[in-house]
């Protein structure tokens, strides 16, 4: 009886910090690793096993040949504009397969992606590739870069669109001259596209004025703005670039305060000028990352327009050795048409 | 015993001390976890630095070039510019932004002399770039007098191109723009505080109160039971849906105050919702440990019902009511889903009662949102919420211990 008992209370243990072991990073599991005895090495091997999640492991085994086995798609959620953008360019507006695992933002999908052998989803262009462990799949045989963007032979492109509120309807006349400031700031300046750009945003710097030239319209950025807060709202996928240009034009602009709530595109419009403009998630400034719905009406706001392009990119793991993939193909994986990496030729 | 018998016993105390064993290793792991992400991270600056970096333009009124003699650290990273004294290297932020670090400033170089240009009460004071400043673009003069800029918002994005530039075109510098480090969490620490005190001020009086009545006011009758049901099952509501309750209509009664976003006030008023079932139950507990006998002497000496609740047993239940008030505390610090709805998701540096803000948990929803997740801020968070959790709950068992003791004898 006794001897039993020892025994399964060093069988738990064993078990115990096996599983510590194996839930702790790869890289320090020497530091880690407890004196135990001899009964954790059978034990380590058991949920080592069970954490490899897929049958289908043998054929991979060589990565110079291609990927068998079933496609894993991952998707965006619905209010997601990156979503919104990529279903219309690729043309299978609600028709996205039942199988599709959905993810709830950009750094959530590159996160699930990389995790993921069998996987393919898309982000936007700003994400880090490297870091997520993932890599960028050519669209109709041209590579996702910021020239191909701009020069219009990458096809897999969405505007980057603000709307601000009404002229009147800022609560305060100064804010409402900070706005257009700002907005001039953003879509003129070549300051304005600098920041934008160095956050991954694509704009083209030709033609922008610096500037100090510009500064003259707006003489509300030499006064001190400090007690002024401007509110954006709308994408995420926007937060990086406007975080950047916000940021860029703070002490250019009397060290005005900036709050940035984004939940998603359709919360752009909407708490700007559409049914959400006096309620909790109103803001000053409404961004999209896509272009603006019939249903959503823009013209009474003050200002509207694109500041910058973005490019959506359809990533897959970085072992995986797909390089290219036609609209089709993208058409028939999302739709659920295609079902194996082995049936894409 | 027969051997069968022995067996089947076995099997079934087995069975207990897995699952026992399950709970303990859950509990290590998150902390092995934690700790092991997040340890690093987590320091001092961490706790008093601000979220948001701040912003500088400085001018140097075209200040001249002059010649400097470089560090005598000769570190391969860090270029020096000969021209301005001053050094600068390259670096990543925790989100993967790449930065541009100021590593060395040479006592008498122009950088020391800068002036704010920026529109208030600062503009033209004197500001000295400091040393681990993010230089993100210098605009300088080149030898046609027109004005270029370099860094990570000029031509180069790199410390070594801005640093090469500087030393072959430059004659003059006009301009740096950069930003102080970031990334801190005193704005959170301060509105989950903000929000502890706010919410206990309004739930402890209801709901100590309420208990009160409950157990020593209310008639044994259908109608105290059944609000005592009422409330057991309030606390059975995910909280979730106490968000969309208090930013729909608890909301409105923020506007009355003024208040025309999501605010700390609003999380309070939800939070105090939220907690009125814990505090009401808590307290009859406490209520419930008095001895009768102690009531029955102070009814026996000639005081009112009303005199011996508040005179003998209110004081007599307060060590559980102060756990209770703990429990509390620790349910606001990690709660996240019903404030992400009233206080909204963006991080503030200096809260205040009428404007959003985020308390710990749901600076850890934010940073892990973004384009890029930010996991390491997000385990050191994680590792002061643990750890406060801990010691509020250590608190509770130690309170508990003595009430029990005290009653024993």
């Amino acid at each position: 009886m006794k001897k039993t008992k020892i025994f399964v209370i060093m069988l738990l243990v064993a078990a115990l910090f096996a599983g510590l072991v194996a839930c702790s990073d790869k890289k320090t599991t020497k530091t880690e690793a407890p004196t135990t005895k001899a009964t954790e090495a059978p034990a380590t091997d058991a949920p080592a096993t069970t954490a490899a999640p897929e049958p289908t492991e043998a054929p991979t085994e060589a990565p110079a040949a291609a990927l068998t086995g079933a496609i894993h798609v991952y998707s965006r959620d619905a209010s997601s504009g990156t979503r919104g953008a990529f279903e219309e360019l690729v043309g299978f507006e609600g028709e996205l397969t039942d199988d599709a695992i959905v993810t709830d933002s950009n750094g959530d999908m590159a996160a699930k992606v990389g995790a993921d052998q069998y996987a393919i989803g898309y982000v936007s262009l700003t994400t880090d590739f490297a870091a997520n462990n993932i890599k960028a799949v050519s669209y109709e045989g041209v590579e996702p870069t910021q020239e191909n963007v701009l020069n219009e032979t990458y096809t897999l492109a969405r505007p980057f669109n603000y709307v601000t509120r009404a002229a009147g309807d800022f609560g305060n006349d100064k804010k409402e001259q900070l706005v257009k400031a700002f907005i001039a700031f953003l879509t003129e300046s070549a300051e304005g596209a600098n920041a934008i750009s160095s956050a991954g945003g694509i704009v083209d710097a030709a033609g922008k004025k610096p500037w100090a030239e510009l500064k003259a319209d707006h003489p509300i950025v030499d006064e001190d703005n400090s007690g002024i807060e401007l509110v954006t709202v709308g994408s995420t996928s926007v937060e990086k670039a406007i975080r950047a240009a916000l940021e860029t034009f703070q002490p250019m602009a009397g060290n005005f305060t900036f709050k940035m709530s984004h939940a998603g595109s359709g919360e752009g419009p909407a708490g700007t000028v559409g049914a959400e403009k006096d309620s909790a998630k109103k803001g000053d400034i409404g961004f999209t990352s896509r272009p603006f719905k019939d249903t959503e009406d823009v013209s009474q706001s003050m200002s509207n327009g694109t500041f910058c392009l973005d490019a959506v990119v359809i990533c897959a793991q970085l072992d995986n050795p797909i390089e290219n993939l036609n609209k089709d193909t993208v058409a028939a994986i999302f739709k659920g048409e295609v079902a194996n990496w082995e049936d894409i030729k | 015993m027969n051997k069968a018998r022995r067996r089947k016993d076995i099997m079934r105390t087995s069975v207990t001390w897995i699952s026992a064993s399950l709970a303990v290793l859950v509990l290590t792991s998150i902390f092995v976890f934690v700790f092991k992400r997040g340890a690093g991270t987590f320091s001092w600056s961490m706790l008093k630095d601000d979220y948001w970096s701040k912003n500088y333009l400085v001018a140097f009124g075209d200040v001249a070039a002059n010649d400097f003699a470089p560090p005598d650290t000769d570190s391969e990273d860090e270029f020096f510019s000969r021209k301005f004294g001053f050094g600068l290297a390259d670096s990543v932020d925790k989100e993967n932004n790449q930065l541009m670090l100021v590593t060395t400033v040479s006592a008498l170089s122009p950088l020391h002399e800068g002036t704010i240009t920026t529109a208030g009460p600062d503009q033209g004071k004197v500001m000295a770039i400091p040393l681990n400043a993010r230089i993100r673009r210098i605009d300088y003069l080149d030898q046609e007098n027109n004005v270029k800029s370099t860094g990570l918002l000029g031509q180069d994005h790199s410390a070594e191109g801005a640093i090469e530039r500087l030393e072959q075109e430059a004659t003059a510098i006009r301009e740096i723009y950069f930003q102080s480090t970031g990334g801190g969490i005193r704005g959170s620490i301060i509105a989950t505080l903000m929000l502890i005190g706010l919410t206990l001020l309004f739930s402890l009086p209801l709901g100590i109160s309420a208990a009160i009545y409950l157990h020593e006011v209310a008639p044994r009758n259908k109608v105290t039971d059944w609000i005592r049901a009422a409330v057991e099952m309030l606390a059975g509501v995910p909280s979730i849906i106490f968000g969309l309750m208090g930013v729909s209509m608890l909301f409105r009664v923020t506007n009355l105050f003024g208040i025309t976003t999501q605010s700390v006030l609003l999380g309070s008023f939800t939070m105090t919702i939220m907690l009125l079932p814990l505090i009401m139950r808590q307290t009859e507990e406490a209520l419930i440990v008095v001895p009768g006998s102690l009531r029955m002497a102070s009814l026996s000496l000639g005081a009112s019902t009303t005199q011996t609740i508040f005179k003998v047993v209110l004081p007599n239940a307060l060590p559980g009511i102060l756990s209770a008030t703990l429990l509390s505390m620790s349910r606001i610090i990690g709660e996240s889903a019903a404030l992400i709805f009233t206080m909204g998701t963006a991080i503030s540096d200096s809260p205040k009662i009428s404007q959003g803000a985020t308390t710990l948990a749901v600076h850890i929803w934010t940073v892990m949102a973004g384009e890029q997740p930010n996991f390491e801020l997000a385990t050191a968070i994680s590792l002061l919420i643990l750890v406060l959790v801990l010691g509020l709950n250590v608190t509770v068992k130690l309170l508990t211990y003595r009430i029990n003791k005290k009653w024993q004898v």
